[in-house]
C-alpha cells in the first residue's frame, strides 16, 4: 500500500479563533475514510486545507508526493490530481452538464475535445444522468447536480477524491443517489477522505472513521470501533444525539 | 404651429441634423468601445495586489463621479490644452477628439464600478470549483468569472449605453458638431424651435430603442439561467 495523505500538525487559525489546532492523518491508497463530528469541529477546514483552499496556519501536508505545505509547489499540478465535491454542488452556472465535466480536462489539455466529450458521456451513464448532458444545471434537481459534480472531478482521472458534506443541501429523497455513487466509487478502490453527516454511509462504506472535535482528532478506527464501542466522551455524547 | 412648419423643417434641417447625428452616433459608440476597455482595464488595477494600481484605480473613479461631465469636458477641451501650451505652443485639440475623450474616460469609470459589481456577483464556489480542478487564477478569472460577470452585468452596462448617448449631447458646449449642436445652429437662423428639437428628441429615441432591442436579444441569447 502507498500513502496517498500525510498530514501533519496541521494548524489554521481564522484571525484570533483557532480552528485547527493540530492535526495528524494518514491516508492509504484506496483507503475510505470519512470525518464526522459536530459543526464547527474543523472538519470541512482540514478538507479544504488539503488542496489548500485555506491556506494553512502551520503544519505540513503532503498528497499524492506533493509538499502541499511547500512555497513552490505547483498548485495547479497537485490540484489535477485532487478531485473535490462540494456542499453546494458549485456546477459552472454557464456551461452545460457536458461542458462541466469536459471543462477542466480540455482546459488543461489532458484530452482533446472529442475525448474530453466521450470521458464525460462515459461518466454521465456512470452515474445514470446521459439524458441530461446539454441542459443547463439550473435545470437539474440537486442530486442530480451533485452526480454531475461528481462526475466532473472525476473527468480528470484524480487519484484522491475530497467530499466536503456531498449530501448535506440535498433533499432528504435525493440524498440515497449520490450516495450511492459515492458508495460504487468507494467499491472500485478510489482513496476518498469524506466529511458527512451521514452515519449511515460511515458505518458501511468507511475503512475508517474518524471523529472531530473542537479542532481535534479526537478519535478514529474502523466503523464498528467507533460506532459500537467508541471510547472517548465526546465521541459517545456526539453519537448519541446523531445515531 | 402648423404641420407645414414641420414638413419645411423637415426638408432644412434633415441635412444638418443627420451630420450631427453621425457625429453623435461615432463619438458615442467609439465612447462606449474605449469606456468597457478603460472600465475592464480599471476594474482589474482596482482588484490589484499592487497598492498603486490600486491607488490610480480609486482616484480616477473618484475623480469621474465627483466632477461632472462639463466640467470634465472643459478640462479636457480648455485646461489641459493651455497647460501643454506651456511647453509646446503648437498644441491643439479639436472638440471632437475632446468630446471623445471626455466621453471615455466618464464611462469607463462608471463601467468599471458595473464590472466590479458583476465580478463580486459571481458565487465564490465557482471559482472555488474551477481551482479545485487545477485551474490557474487567470484562466478560472477568463472562463468562469468574466463570462458570468459580463451576464449579470447587461442591464447595468445597456443603462450606461444609454447614458453615454444622451451625455454626448453635454459635448455641444465644447463646440463638438452634434445633433444637439447642429440642431441650435439652424434653430438659432430660423427660431423654429419646437419642430426642430421633435425632431432631434426622435433622433435619440431612435437610437436608444435599437441599442434596448439589441440588448434584450442579447440577454435572451445568455439565459442558461433561466427555467425554460
Amino acid at each position: 500500500m502507498t500513502r496517498k495523505i500525510k498530514v501533519t500538525n496541521l494548524q489554521k487559525n481564522f484571525d484570533d479563533l483557532e480552528v485547527l489546532k493540530g492535526i495528524d492523518l494518514e491516508i492509504e491508497e484506496g483507503e475510505v475514510v470519512c470525518l464526522i463530528g459536530p459543526s464547527g469541529s474543523g472538519k470541512s477546514t482540514v478538507l479544504r486545507c488539503l488542496n489548500r483552499l485555506e491556506d494553512p496556519t502551520g503544519g505540513e501536508i503532503e498528497i499524492n508526493g506533493h509538499m502541499m505545505t511547500d512555497p513552490k509547489v505547483d498548485l495547479n499540478k497537485a490540484r489535477e490530481d485532487i478531485g473535490m465535491v462540494f456542499q453546494q454542488f458549485n456546477l459552472f452556472a454557464n456551461k452545460t452538464v457536458k461542458g462541466n465535466i469536459m471543462f477542466a480536462p480540455v482546459e488543461l489539455k489532458k484530452m482533446t475535445k472529442a475525448e474530453a466529450e466521450e470521458k464525460a458521456m462515459q461518466l454521465l451513464r456512470r452515474v445514470g444522468l446521459e439524458e441530461k448532458a446539454d441542459v443547463y444545471p439550473h435545470q437539474l434537481s440537486g442530486g442530480q447536480q451533485q452526480r454531475v459534480a461528481i462526475a466532473r472531478a472525476l473527468a480528470m482521472n484524480p487519484d484522491i477524491m475530497l467530499f466536503d458534506e456531498p449530501t448535506s443541501a440535498l433533499d432528504p429523497e435525493m440524498v440515497g443517489e449520490v450516495l450511492a455513487v459515492m458508495k460504487e466509487l468507494a467499491e472500485g478502490g478510489m482513496t476518498m477522505l469524506v466529511v458527512t453527516h451521514e452515519m449511515g454511509f460511515a458505518r458501511d462504506v468507511a475503512d475508517r472513521v474518524i471523529f472531530m472535535s473542537d479542532g481535534y482528532i479526537v478519535e478514529q478506527g474502523t466503523p464498528e470501533e467507533i460506532f459500537g464501542d467508541p471510547k472517548e466522551v465526546r465521541t459517545k455524547e456526539f453519537l448519541n444525539c446523531v445515531l | 404651429m402648423e404641420l407645414k412648419d414641420f414638413i419645411v423643417v423637415f426638408q432644412e434641417a434633415t441635412g444638418l441634423l443627420l451630420d450631427g447625428l453621425w457625429v453623435t452616433l461615432v463619438v458615442s459608440l467609439l465612447a462606449i468601445l474605449f469606456g468597457l476597455l478603460v472600465g475592464l482595464l480599471t476594474c482589474f488595477m482596482g482588484r490589484s495586489k499592487n497598492f498603486i494600481l490600486r491607488g490610480i484605480a480609486a482616484v480616477y473613479v473618484w475623480c469621474i463621479r465627483g466632477t461632472p461631465m462639463i466640467v470634465q469636458a472643459f478640462l479636457v477641451f480648455f485646461a489641459v490644452p493651455q497647460l501643454i501650451q506651456v511647453w509646446n505652443p503648437a498644441f491643439r485639440i479639436d472638440p471632437v477628439t475632446a468630446g471623445l475623450i471626455t466621453l471615455s474616460l466618464n464611462a469607463g469609470a462608471y463601467m468599471s464600478e458595473i464590472f466590479r459589481g458583476g465580478i463580486a456577483a459571481v458565487p465564490n464556489g465557482q471559482i472555488e470549483a474551477a481551482r479545485s480542478l487545477g485551474l490557474s487564477q487567470l484562466r478560472t478569472m477568463l472562463k468562469i468569472v468574466l463570462p458570468q460577470a459580463f451576464k449579470i452585468s447587461i442591464p447595468s452596462l445597456v443603462n450606461q449605453f444609454i447614458i453615454t448617448i444622451k451625455d454626448s449631447s453635454i459635448l455641444s458646449v465644447i463646440g463638438m458638431a452634434d445633433l444637439v449642436s447642429q440642431a441650435r445652429v439652424y434653430v438659432g437662423a430660423t427660431y423654429k424651435f419646437f419642430p426642430t428639437y421633435i425632431m432631434v428628441a426622435l433622433y435619440y429615441l431612435i437610437i436608444i430603442s435599437v441599442l434596448m432591442v439589441i440588448s434584450k436579444m442579447l440577454e435572451k441569447k445568455l439565459n442558461y439561467d433561466k427555467k425554460n
